[in-house]
């Protein structure tokens, strides 16, 4: 009786034991699904039960520096007929009377809304029809925008279906559209900033879904984000729009006129922020293909060039830093120099010798002159400081295609090549490269990084990827600053000075007529002019680049004078820059 | 079953002689006295049944008319949504109308049909002591517009079909003439408040500033 009962209590203990755990396990999981995951669970149901639709967050802006808008996401409506429904149908026009519409009436009224015509539309339904008889999607057009989807909408035609995407539009066309870039039909970015700031500019599409009733009106309370939509960034440029316009269009006047094949245009201030980056011919991102393939990057990063004559300023430079000379240092500058170990080279026009100093190699753009006093300089040295001053360097600017130019170490130098590059041969550099070089002249010797982009704004406000402003020295002050009283002589009373005075103002700018390589070991016939220059020299604020590739009318560099008064004089007024106060430096040029 | 447990349990509890028994007892004569109690409250009371059956009623309407007005509601969200899209879509396209008619394109391509000439003597007034920078000279009409003779070289496709300020007939009609009389007539509040819900106010003369007294 005894034993009967311990064991009768053993096996109950067991039974109530095995009960709570078994209370036990159906708790967890009662609080894993009502508490842990409920609100997954719940997304996962209301998916289940209702419609899911997704909540577009949209691609960010490019703005220029003053905010103006450069590119911008629109929704834009493709537009599409059933064919099979394309019929007469009954609809209530606008004097509340009902009225039977025929398949041409509602092909006519499409027409006229898309432009297409009658006809057009027509030969869609039919030619669908044609493929197959039971055909429920033809195509009408696409992305059409919203007074015209307006216009298709308010048709009430039944079998008229919309399908909304989100598209870019240029509001600025052409302007800086080779910067900006542009993307594809398919949303994917295809050049510039679209492309290389891709990360801060896209959007992610977010989910929601909702049950609805009948009539597809969504039921209170039924709503659920299964996923937030997340807007994309502001790219916020360095860019003046109106500026760049206004170079753009100086470009596209003078670049023909000059049966030039293209132009650049470079302004930076001195915080190396660039303001202008204009180039002809152009692309209009929103209209791609009425440009030329290899006419739709940025050459100012792309491409780079043998930059010429306007190097010498970084020769005299770093001659002036290693006390090698002075501004009136002499040399007798022949018309020909033979360097006795095969380097062979010339002045662009012949001349008797000349007896010039420093300032003078630089306003006559010697190169013999240049070669004799650029000899001083060892290799190794001049290639440091070329490096320097960021020629074969990265601009540390994020765009796509970019190159570094071409310099060579100085173990692959021939002695060509020695004396080349003491004035801009036998080197390539891009455009931004030069600029960011004088910039270091005009920022007292010291190199600040180009700046394209001045952050990412995200859609809360926060602005992140502020690019760095720091400097690097890499030549003294005064180095730097002699070079500009130098290079006012060319300004002054260079060859060209006439095209290039602004009165009131105090300007350094240098000249150059670089030969290009024909790609078959010779040279072109033309040549790639440029003007280089710094204003006011007083005072340094601005650094504009005027650049002309092979024109044929004019080939010297007083080809590109006078476009590059023009875009200073801009420049100077569009910022509002005051006239200098102190005299021109008027070093002496001749001995 | 109930019933025949509590007829056997008894004489179980007899049997054991234990002291649960009693109370148990108790326990189940205590239910055997409720049950009279229970039908004597069970006599109809019209009074309370008519309370509970016009509560129930209350509840009954009260939700009918939450769930209608829910249900109104939604469909006010519903209608209101689909104001929020066509308001956005009206949004774009006026802002998309007003950027492309921003642009330097658009905007040089007004001021060459309107006549405007750049000048190419910057002048500049110092605030701090009134002094005049630069060497004021008027501009001259052959100075030259701001695209020079050969018009806007910069293209934009969005503005195919825009027509300059000169251009717009509706426009030009509705624009306050800068004539004497037009001036004059829009110059009192009933043509003021007419005119500026589709063209801008007339210019007068001098720049627009506020009167102070």
């Amino acid at each position: 009786m005894a034993v009967t009962s311990k064991s009768t209590k053993r096996r109950a203990a067991i039974a109530i034991v095995l009960t709570l755990a078994l209370v036990g396990v159906l708790v967890v999981k009662l609080v894993d699904i009502q508490v842990v995951h409920a609100s997954e669970l719940d997304a996962q149901a209301a998916v289940a039960r209702g419609t899911t639709v997704p909540i577009y967050g949209s691609r960010g802006q490019i703005v220029d520096a003053n905010g103006t808008v450069l590119a911008d996401s629109v929704l834009r409506y493709d537009v599409n007929v059933s064919p099979v429904d394309a019929n007469k149908f009954e609809r209530t026009n606008a004097a509340g009377k009902t009225e039977t519409v025929t398949r041409t009436q509602a092909a006519a009224e499409i027409g006229a809304a898309t432009g297409q015509g009658t006809a057009a539309i027509l030969a869609i339904i039919t030619g669908a029809l044609k493929d197959d008889p039971q055909s429920q999607y033809a195509q009408v057009i696409t992305s059409v925008d919203v007074p015209t989807f307006d216009k298709l909408n308010k048709l009430d035609i039944p079998w008229l279906y919309f399908a909304s995407h989100p598209a870019r539009t240029y509001p600025d066309g052409a302007v800086a559209g080779n910067i900006v870039g542009f993307v594809g039909s398919n949303g994917k970015p295809q050049a510039g900033l679209e492309q290389s700031e891709n990360t801060c500019l896209a959007g992610q599409d977010g989910q929601e879904s909702y049950q609805h009733s009948e009539d597809q009106v969504a039921l209170p309370g039924t709503t659920v984000v299964t996923k937030k939509a997340k807007d994309g960034g502001t790219v916020m440029t360095t860019l003046d729009s109106d500026l760049q316009w206004f170079s753009q269009q100086q470009l596209a006047q003078t670049v023909p006129a000059l049966g030039a094949e293209f132009g650049m245009v470079t302004v930076a201030d001195l915080k190396g922020n660039i303001k202008v980056a204009a180039q002809y011919p152009s692309v209009d991102p929103n209209d791609v293909g009425a440009t030329s393939a290899d006419s739709r990057g940025a050459m100012m990063f792309s491409t780079p060039f043998e930059p010429g004559s306007t190097f010498k300023s970084l020769t005299a430079a770093m001659l002036l830093d290693k006390g090698l000379a002075t501004p009136e240092t002499r040399v007798l500058a022949p018309y020909e120099f033979k360097s006795g170990n095969g380097a062979d080279l010339h002045d662009a026009g012949y001349h008797a010798d000349e007896r010039l100093t420093l300032t003078g190699v630089l306003m006559e753009s010697s190169n013999t002159g240049m070669s004799i006093l650029g000899s001083k300089l060892d290799d190794q040295t001049r290639y440091d400081y070329m490096k320097k001053f960021g020629i074969g360097e990265d601009t540390g600017i994020d765009f796509p295609g970019q190159s570094s130019g071409i310099l060579l170490p100085v173990s692959k130098w021939d002695d060509q090549t020695k004396y080349a590059t003491m004035f801009g041969q036998g080197v390539s550099a891009t455009q931004a490269q030069m600029v960011d070089a004088y910039l270091t002249l005009a920022n007292g010797g010291v190199r600040i990084p180009l700046t394209l982009v001045s952050g990412c704004k995200q859609a809360d406000g926060t602005v992140t990827d502020v690019p760095s402003h720091k400097g690097t020295r890499v030549v003294s002050k005064q180095s730097a600053d002699t070079v500009l009283d130098m290079l006012e002589s060319v300004v002054t009373t260079g060859e060209v000075s006439k095209q290039l005075q602004i009165p009131g103002y105090r300007i350094s700018a240098k000249t150059g007529t670089a030969q290009e390589p024909d790609g078959n070991g010779g040279y072109k016939p033309y040549y790639y002019v440029s003007v280089m220059g710094v204003a006011p020299v007083d005072d340094p604020q601005y650094v504009v680049s005027v650049n002309i590739g092979y024109p044929t009318t004019i080939t010297s560099s007083a080809a590109a004078a006078p476009l590059f008064k023009t875009i200073m004089s801009q420049v100077l007024k569009n910022y509002r820059v005051k006239p200098s106060t102190s005299p021109p430096s008027d070093l002496p040029p001749f001995y | 079953m109930s019933a025949t447990s509590a007829v056997e349990r008894p004489d179980a509890r007899i049997l054991h002689g234990s002291p649960d028994v009693g109370r148990e007892e108790d326990s189940r004569r205590h239910l055997e006295a409720v049950a009279p109690r229970a039908g004597r409250r069970a006599k109809p009371r019209l009074v309370y049944a008519g309370i509970t059956v016009m509560m129930v009623l209350a509840i009954v309407v009260t939700q009918l008319l939450l769930s209608i007005g829910v249900s109104q509601g939604a469909y006010r969200i519903g209608g209101l949504q689909d104001t929020k899209t066509s308001l956005q879509r009206e949004y774009q396209a006026v802002s998309e109308d007003v950027n492309r008619l921003s642009s330097p394109q658009n905007l040089a391509a007004n001021a060459n049909a309107l006549g405007m000439v750049s000048n190419g003597t910057p002048v500049y007034l110092r605030l701090s002591d009134g002094a005049v920078l630069g060497s004021p000279a008027p501009a001259s009409g052959a100075a030259g517009t701001v695209t020079g003779a050969s018009g806007n070289l910069v293209p934009n496709a969005l503005l195919n079909g825009v027509p300059l300020v000169t251009q717009t007939k509706n426009v030009a009609g509705a624009l306050p003439s800068t004539s004497g009389s037009a001036a004059k007539t829009a110059a009192t509040p009933s043509a003021n408040a007419a005119s500026s819900g589709s063209a801008p106010v007339a210019l007068d003369g001098a720049l627009p500033a506020p009167t102070t007294h």
